[in-house]
């Protein structure tokens, strides 16, 4: 009965002809498959929108509180004597000269020490948000890779945070990819989904200097995804005119 | 109820009808990674509590609008009309859950006290009601950890504040606090949402 079986060519399924322990894959059907995954469970985009607008000015907050307690807890080790005080006399220095200048000078100073302050402001917030990103693209990355071979070549993995991780997260995917295939990676966006609707009463100009900060989250979700795929480098975003985008990917060689 | 099948079938449309949608799982990747960083910061669950839940009330004074205009729906004629719409509409056609929910109307005045001003009379101040929420998208995958649990930590904390925002729109100042979290070890996540009073149609104070 084997040999017959195994001479007359069907269509059919080849059944079982050794003696030995039969395959078990035949009674893996589609249906008891799709019941080892579980449904995945969904949410309307515009909750997460919210989030990471809301998200910015509370870790705009959070990021003051936590360098107020940092500068705090260096004051008291100066004051202990842990640390050295020679920046303490600068600034008590500073002050005193600052106290001695006139009005108009002793404005801009206020003026220059204030807007440092808020690029600090600012360089913190992008670091948490970028953070929140890592985060992000990273556990995304793994678990839309969960059932395929390992990428052979770095332009996939591009391609498949262009193609798949973008619209997992932004609903559309990349418009536009380049590369001059020696690492470094163009992503275009036309409308990119979180500058779609961004405005300012004060010009374009203005919205795209502003907007740069809602692209941190993104530049962390690139970074993140690309790190989990085994490809470590540098992301950085640009606005040209809203809502258009692009992101500028460098990857050395030696990874 | 016949208006209660409605309510579940406008938050069914609602969902259904709903085009960009999201991986649940992202989500609570990013609310993961935003509560974290804050209680990295903060060094203070009790302080993370109240962003997490001013963060709410921001988002739910924009969420409001956003709901109002899909839903199309009327003015509720009381505070547990309010509730129903919250649960199986508001809910539903943000996060794809329907909380149950579990009605406490308004406590009469003690006999004796003292007559109550003009704007507390409107029926109702003081009703509430908890939500229950069997799924959390926020929490999955999430373990709190023993300081997080000790020191007082809800989780969900933005939700009491996107609650407190959105009704605020609506002229209702409304209380919301978690009562119970499964994460922190309890049998059930609840939120009770009292409601203080009726707000008249003023602009408001203390934001500007």
């Amino acid at each position: 009965m084997a040999n017959r079986a195994s001479l007359t060519p069907s269509l059919q399924a080849p059944t079982v002809t050794s003696t030995s322990t039969p395959s078990t894959t035949s009674l893996l059907t589609p249906a008891l498959l799709s019941l080892s995954s579980p449904p995945q469970a969904q949410v309307d985009i515009h909750a997460l929108e919210y989030l990471l607008i809301e998200a910015s000015r509370t870790l705009a907050d959070s990021a003051r509180v936590a360098q107020a307690r940092r500068d705090k807890a260096e004051a008291e080790m100066r004051g202990a004597g842990w640390l050295p005080t020679q920046g303490g006399k600068e600034e008590t220095g500073g002050a005193r000269a600052l106290s001695k200048l006139k009005e108009p000078l002793r404005d801009e100073v206020e003026r220059a020490r204030r807007a440092r302050a808020e690029e600090e402001e600012e360089v913190a917030v992008r670091l948490r948000l970028e953070n929140i990103g890592l985060h992000v693209g990273g556990n995304l990355a793994e678990k839309l890779c969960r059932d395929r071979t390992r990428f052979a070549d770095p332009l996939d993995s591009v391609k498949f945070l262009c193609k798949e991780i973008w619209p997992a997260i932004w609903d559309k995917q990349v418009d536009n990819l380049r590369t001059n295939h020696r690492g470094v990676y163009v992503l275009q966006d036309a409308a990119f989904r979180p500058l779609v609707r961004l405005s300012s009463p004060f010009g374009s100009a203005e919205a795209a200097k502003r907007a740069k900060l809602h692209l941190a989250f993104p530049c962390g979700v690139i970074r993140g995804a690309l790190a989990r795929l085994g490809l470590h480098g540098t992301v950085t975003a640009e606005v040209t005119t809203l809502p258009q985008c692009t992101f500028q990917i460098k990857i050395p060689k030696n990874t | 109820m016949a208006n209660r099948t409605n309510y579940k079938q406008i938050g069914e449309d609602l969902w259904k009808g709903r085009t960009e949608k999201i991986n649940a799982e992202l989500f609570a990747f990013t609310y993961g990674a935003l509560v974290v960083q804050l209680i990295q910061d903060y060094e203070d669950c009790g302080e993370v509590n109240r962003q997490l839940e001013r963060m709410g009330y921001s988002i739910g004074t924009r969420l409001i609008e956003d709901f109002l205009a899909r839903s199309n729906l009327g003015r509720c004629n009381d505070f547990r009309e309010v509730g129903e719409v919250v649960s199986k509409i508001g809910f539903k056609s943000f996060l794809n859950i329907t909380p149950s929910i579990t009605h406490t109307a308004a406590l009469p005045p003690p006999p004796g006290a003292a007559a109550p001003a003009p704007s507390q009379t409107r029926p109702g101040a003081g009703a509430s009601f908890v939500l229950t929420l069997e799924e959390n998208p926020l929490a999955e995958f999430v373990e709190m950890p023993e300081e997080a649990v000790d020191g007082g930590l809800w989780w969900s904390n933005v939700l009491c504040g996107v609650l407190r925002g959105a009704l605020e729109m609506v002229q209702m100042q409304v209380e919301a606090v978690f009562l119970s979290d499964v994460l922190r070890g309890d049998e059930s996540t609840e939120i009770r949402v009292t409601l203080k009073r009726y707000l008249e149609e003023e602009v408001p104070a203390g934001e500007d």
